[in-house]
């Protein structure tokens, strides 16, 4: 018994100094500890500054809807079967905004292929953003840049317009690009160039049917994209009337039609032609005025002793 | 049992068990604080941890969306395909998204097909010189026949007509071309207005009416002489008028040079930026 109490005694004894030892050694571990949530609370800090420089470096994402759970599952944060969840939904969200990009191509006439915007400013109630957009319209390449100001959902703006429009004629636009950089007038900008696809278009399809049509007398030296027509009689490989059609874009942002009617005829043939072959010119343009495009053309094939059955006019 | 020594080592180790029962119900001070920051330690590291991981996630995304390379085309092999697949949607989602913004940022018409494909609503967008001002909406049904069934077009600008002039069933876009062109005229018309007001306050607004299509102003030229100026917008496509008209009393003024570049600049500029140069060369007060 004496033995028992002594050693329970010790024992008790014992629980004051390691109390001490633990005592000492809890202080130390949590200076380790403060000390570890310090260096970490930094890096959480410096990793929170990275993301914001991020969005402003290269390309802004916005990360909403089936994307947010889609970077929760790239971060690990999504379990088991979650994860096949996250990835249905943004398939379906990706199928979906596919077909809209189809439907937005074919209903407007312009196609854009590429798209980066970069966040400049997002201090206070202004958002400035830069975008990048290229694509093409109708075999013409764009290359827009431009910065969007935004305030508070009130007023949105265009600054620091910069076009790049690859052309065959850059004479026709350049004063219509200088007048539009200087104005940021973006929406004039594509507004125009549709138009001027859409002609250009109307072109192609009226060389084509001519050449179609009168295949003996229609060529297309340039291919039918280009802006001159060529009309030759069969037999008199010297006469030959060139057709220039070609555009000229106003400042404003007209389409204006520039049709001109080029003969070249040798002195000789000219004995078959009543009027001075110079006055044709002249013809074309008032026929053009009454006419329009397409029939006047038809009209000087016809008219002007090119058809192999027709006899010049006397 | 021993005597009085027992006694005081009982006594002893019962004070010893109370004290040891108090702290039992009180765990000690130093201990309960050094779970409390380890779990904020394992806090931060997980936080780190995704906050890292969100970090790659970026950089990787902002990799595929600046390659040249079409990734939607490619086939993946790597080991790690279901993170691989998810960041390569992600791009593509991303990409998306931000052609729809282009396509709505450069005056696209914005399309919304409705009552399940029976209907389109579209979208169009107006500005004036960098400024993105009224969207106006048309809603139209699709089946049997193209038909436009509402709309928030102001009643000044003719849809009727300008429906009626282009084939709604095959060329709904030249028809939206030339409304767009319109609408765009007019809005372009009724800024230019709003601008003047604003730079010009010494210019008075005599009369205009709702279209835009007709602006009155009076402003002063040197040495008090009042100049009645009527503006006639006559192609309601366009921003310029078609027609300027300059009067006033001293009628050896209206032949001078001056008065013929003022004509001319009103015709080719914007009205508040003819004013401007007009101010510049003089002409008005």
């Amino acid at each position: 018994m004496k033995r028992g109490m002594k050693l329970l005694v010790g024992v008790l004894v014992r629980i004051p100094e390691e109390e001490e030892m633990m005592r000492e050694e809890n202080t130390e571990e949590l200076e380790v500890l403060e000390a570890q949530i310090k260096h970490l609370q930094a890096e959480v800090k410096g990793l929170h500054q990275q993301l914001q420089e991020e969005d402003c470096r290269n390309i802004t994402f916005n990360f909403e809807g089936p994307m947010k759970e889609a970077l929760a599952f790239m971060c690990g944060l999504t379990e088991g079967e979650g994860k096949e969840v996250v990835v249905s939904k943004l398939e379906e969200e990706v199928e979906q905004l596919e077909r809209k990009i189809k439907l937005q191509i074919q209903i407007n006439g312009i196609s854009v292929t590429r798209c980066i915007t970069k966040t400049l400013d997002h201090s206070g109630r202004k958002e400035v953003q830069l975008f990048c957009i290229s694509g093409h319209c109708s075999g013409l390449d764009f290359q827009v840049e431009f910065k969007l100001s935004e305030v508070q959902e009130h007023q949105r703006t265009v600054n620091e317009l910069n076009v790049v429009l690859d052309s065959k004629d850059p004479q026709s636009f350049s004063s219509f690009l200088s007048r539009v950089e200087e104005n940021n007038n973006l929406l004039l900008f594509f507004r125009t160039l549709r138009t001027f696809s859409d002609r250009c278009a109307d072109r192609t399809r009226a060389f084509q049917h001519f050449q179609e049509k009168f295949p003996s007398v229609v060529s297309l030296p340039g291919g039918c994209r280009s802006e001159v027509m060529r009309l030759s009689h069969p037999e008199l490989s010297g006469c030959v009337f060139f057709v220039y059609w070609s555009f000229e874009v106003s400042t404003e942002g007209a389409v204006i039609l520039k049709i001109r009617l080029l003969p070249k005829i040798p002195e000789q043939a000219l004995q078959f032609y009543s009027q001075p072959a110079g006055g044709a010119a002249e013809a074309f343009q008032s026929l053009l005025r009454t006419l329009g495009p397409e029939a006047t053309i038809e009209s000087v094939i016809r008219g002007v002793g090119l058809l192999p059955d027709a006899e010049p006019s006397s | 049992m021993e005597g009085a020594s027992s006694n005081g080592v009982l006594s002893k180790l019962s004070l010893l068990e109370v004290e040891a029962r108090s702290r039992g119900s009180h765990p000690q001070p130093q201990q309960s604080r050094v779970k409390e920051l380890k779990a904020k330690v394992e806090a931060l590291k997980t936080k780190r941890d995704q906050l890292k991981a969100e970090l790659q996630t970026h950089k990787l995304l902002q990799r595929l969306r600046l390659s040249e390379v079409n990734h939607s085309e490619e086939e993946d092999m790597d080991e790690d395909s279901e993170s691989s697949r998810v960041l390569r949607l992600m791009a593509r989602h991303s990409e998306l998204t931000d052609l729809l913004r282009a396509h709505r940022l450069i005056g696209g018409y914005e399309v919304v097909k409705t009552h399940q494909g029976k209907g389109v609503c579209m979208s169009i967008a107006t500005g004036y010189e960098g400024v993105y001002l009224d969207t106006y909406n048309l809603e139209m049904d699709t089946n049997p026949k193209v038909r436009i069934s509402r709309h928030n077009i102001p009643p000044f600008i003719p849809l009727d007509t300008l429906a009626e002039q282009s084939d709604l069933q095959t060329g709904i876009r030249t028809f939206l071309d030339t409304l767009s062109q319109h609408l765009n005229a007019y809005v372009g018309r009724r800024q230019q207005l709003k601008l003047m007001k604003e730079q010009h306050k010494s210019v008075e607004v005599m009369e205009s009416n709702i279209l835009c299509s007709m602006l009155v102003l009076m402003f002063t030229m040197p040495e008090q002489v009042a100049v009645l100026c009527l503006l006639d917008y006559k192609d309601l496509s366009r921003c310029l008028p078609t027609q300027v008209k300059l009067d006033c009393e001293d009628e050896k003024l209206t032949d001078s040079p001056q008065w013929k570049k003022s004509c001319s600049l009103l015709l080719e500029l914007p009205v508040h930026r003819a004013l401007t140069a007009m101010k510049k060369m003089g002409t008005v007060v």
